[in-house]
């Protein structure tokens, strides 16, 4: 018999295996970051070679930013997190960990406030026309308002209100409801047009389309945005604590360092340091989430 | 035998946002009987489509009466009448081959255990019980047109629409899926079928009678009836009869495409 409009089992089709993808991507993380390092180090060395300045054509440019006060070695910087964060006190790695837990729960709260305020403006422009070409400059224009000018007057409003807490919080929300709005939106509108006939055949009602049709297919679009939000909400609680008057957190830290900055440089780079794997954990949860929710994606055969 | 679908002096005009209209169909009469299967057959552009999701309330006519089971279009989409199997699969990508069957009827609130014994019989109608657990890109364009089908008929509905359901498809593999949807409706003897083409070999193969369409504007040429005995099969195709009536439609569609030219 033919074997025409037989069925094709692809699954059969041996592929690479999926460890192998990982491995690919890990080594392609560690080279990057070798390579970064050798910059680092490499113009380090070079800016020593020339005694910290380079002449070209009687131009004298100053290469000092590249001095150890200014850019610690990277060594040095690793040796910094297991020194006492002070006299007496434990290692700096100890301290930066309890601070980073501490604005990691800022970042947390105002992701999931953002999160949910921004799925809910997405679902009622998607379902009102009116409300989205009234309210959606607006979102726009929230986004155009620097963090920094807004994060004084929600201290003080939240302060009034007696939720002092959740004053970062909210700063952090403000950063990260802007993408899922604009995201969601555009997952919940994007519906193929059969696909709503489809339903329209049945018959179906609002909450049957959007629950079986609008959501899942916007959750690879929403996906996207909650890893964007994730890294926005680290990056809003941080700046959001400046103002804050806190005594904790990843933010105070930058800035008591920075303070004493002159007395052990390499402290203030460790923070840094430590405010970049914050956020790149949390987008590495939520993309985890994602992996274990979007499981329907055909892999890539590349 | 009871008129199933019942469509007197229909018109549909669209009319375009500058201002050029299209008059999709004029003036079509045609009443099909239950259990029939009719097929819809012309160029591209003379309304087939137009026509077919008319019936199906997804489109408004512009004038014109019709029923279907005795009540408008819409009453009869309200009440899930008919299944429509679209050109294209329309499969949704984030359900399972079972999950996608068992779609409308999960709308419809039928109980899971239900659904499920449903979805999986109607897979093994369509041969593709072994695949309920995949997803739809797991599936070749022909299995995916297959799950579509069992979707359409997960519900049990009297009537099936058909929009060029096996148009993407190989001449064998087309063949074959006509096999299939023979078999599945004479099993279900109650079930009216409105299949559009735009193969004469296979509205002749399948049908009671052949709605000859002719473009600009859509209207019906003539409506042959196709009197070759059932169940057909391969030697269906070798009888003279199937030549004479092809050839026959062949020249019913040219004339229809040059009246108007
Ligand atoms: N939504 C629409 N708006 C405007 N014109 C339309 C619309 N849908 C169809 N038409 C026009 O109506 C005519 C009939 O279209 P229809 O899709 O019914 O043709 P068809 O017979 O199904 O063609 P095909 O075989 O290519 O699918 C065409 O001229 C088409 O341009
Ligand atoms: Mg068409």
């Amino acid at each position: 018999m033919t074997t025409i409009g037989q069925p094709l089992d692809r699954s059969a089709v041996p592929s690479t295996p999926p460890n192998f993808r990982w491995l690919r991507q890990i080594g392609g993380t560690l080279l990057l970051l070798a390579f970064l390092a050798l910059l680092w180090e490499g113009a380090k060395a070079f800016a020593r070679a020339n005694n910290y300045a380079l002449e070209i054509g009687g131009l004298t440019i100053s290469l000092s930013n590249f001095n150890n006060e200014q850019l610690p070695h990277l060594g040095d910087i690793a040796r910094a997190f297991a020194e006492p964060a002070g006299r007496g006190a434990p290692p700096l790695y100890q301290f930066l960990f309890s601070q980073a837990m501490f604005t990691l729960w800022e970042a947390v709260r105002g992701f999931a406030i953002g999160g949910v305020f921004g799925f809910a403006l997405a679902v009622l422009f998607t379902y009102s026309g009116l409300m989205q070409r009234g309210c959606l400059p607006f979102v726009v224009a929230s986004q155009t308002v620097p963090i920094l000018a807004i994060a004084p007057m929600v201290v003080i409003w939240m302060s009034r209100a007696g939720a002092r807490d959740w004053a970062v919080p909210m700063i952090a929300a403000y950063l990260t409801f802007f993408p899922v709005v604009i995201y969601t939106l555009r997952g919940l509108t994007s519906v193929p047009p059969t696909a709503l006939e489809l339903m329209q055949t049945y018959a179906a009602n609002g909450r049957a389309i959007l629950f079986k049709l609008r959501l899942p297919n916007a959750l690879p679009q929403i996906f996207t945005a909650l890893k964007l939000s994730a890294t926005a909400s680290v990056v809003g609680a941080i700046i959001g604590e400046l103002p804050s008057g806190s005594q904790d957190g990843l933010g105070i830290a930058v800035l008591d360092f920075a303070r004493y900055y002159n007395q052990s440089p390499p402290r203030l780079w460790a923070t840094i340091a430590t405010a970049g794997l914050l956020g790149i954990a949390f987008f590495g949860a939520v993309s985890i989430a994602e992996r274990l929710i979007v499981r329907w994606r055909a892999e890539e055969s590349d | 035998m009871t008129a199933i679908i019942s469509i007197q002096n229909l018109n549909k005009v669209f009319r375009a946002k500058d201002g050029v209209s299209v008059h999709a169909l004029e003036n079509i009469n045609l009443t099909i009987k239950q259990g029939e299967f009719v097929s819809l057959i012309g160029p591209s552009g003379c309304g087939k489509s137009t026509l077919l999701r008319i019936i199906a309330d997804l489109i408004q006519p512009t004038n014109g009466t019709i029923t279907v089971n005795g009540k408008t279009p819409s009453k009869a989409r309200q009440d899930r009448d008919y299944g429509f199997v679209f050109q294209a699969p329309t499969l949704y990508e984030w359900r399972t081959v079972l999950k996608n069957v068992e779609l409308p009827l999960e709308i419809m609130k039928f109980s899971k255990t239900e659904r499920e014994a449903r979805a999986r019989e109607m897979l093994r109608l369509v041969e593709l019980g072994d695949f309920a657990g995949k997803y739809p890109w797991q599936l070749s364009g022909g299995m995916q047109q297959r799950v579509s089908i069992a979707r359409a008929l997960a519900f049990q509905p009297g009537i099936l629409l058909m929009d060029e359901p096996f148009g993407a498809l190989d001449e064998m593999t087309r063949e074959r899926m006509n096999n299939e949807l023979l078999r599945i409706w004479t099993s279900l003897p109650e079930m009216t079928v409105i299949f559009v083409t735009h193969s004469i070999s296979e509205a002749v193969y399948l049908s009671d009678r052949v709605v000859v369409m002719s473009p600009r504007p859509g209207r019906i040429a003539e409506i042959i009836d196709i009197d070759l005995p059932r169940p057909r099969g391969a030697q269906t195709r070798d009888l003279d009869d199937f030549f004479h009536l092809s050839s026959r439609l062949r020249h019913s569609l040219r004339e229809g495409v040059g009246a108007n030219d």
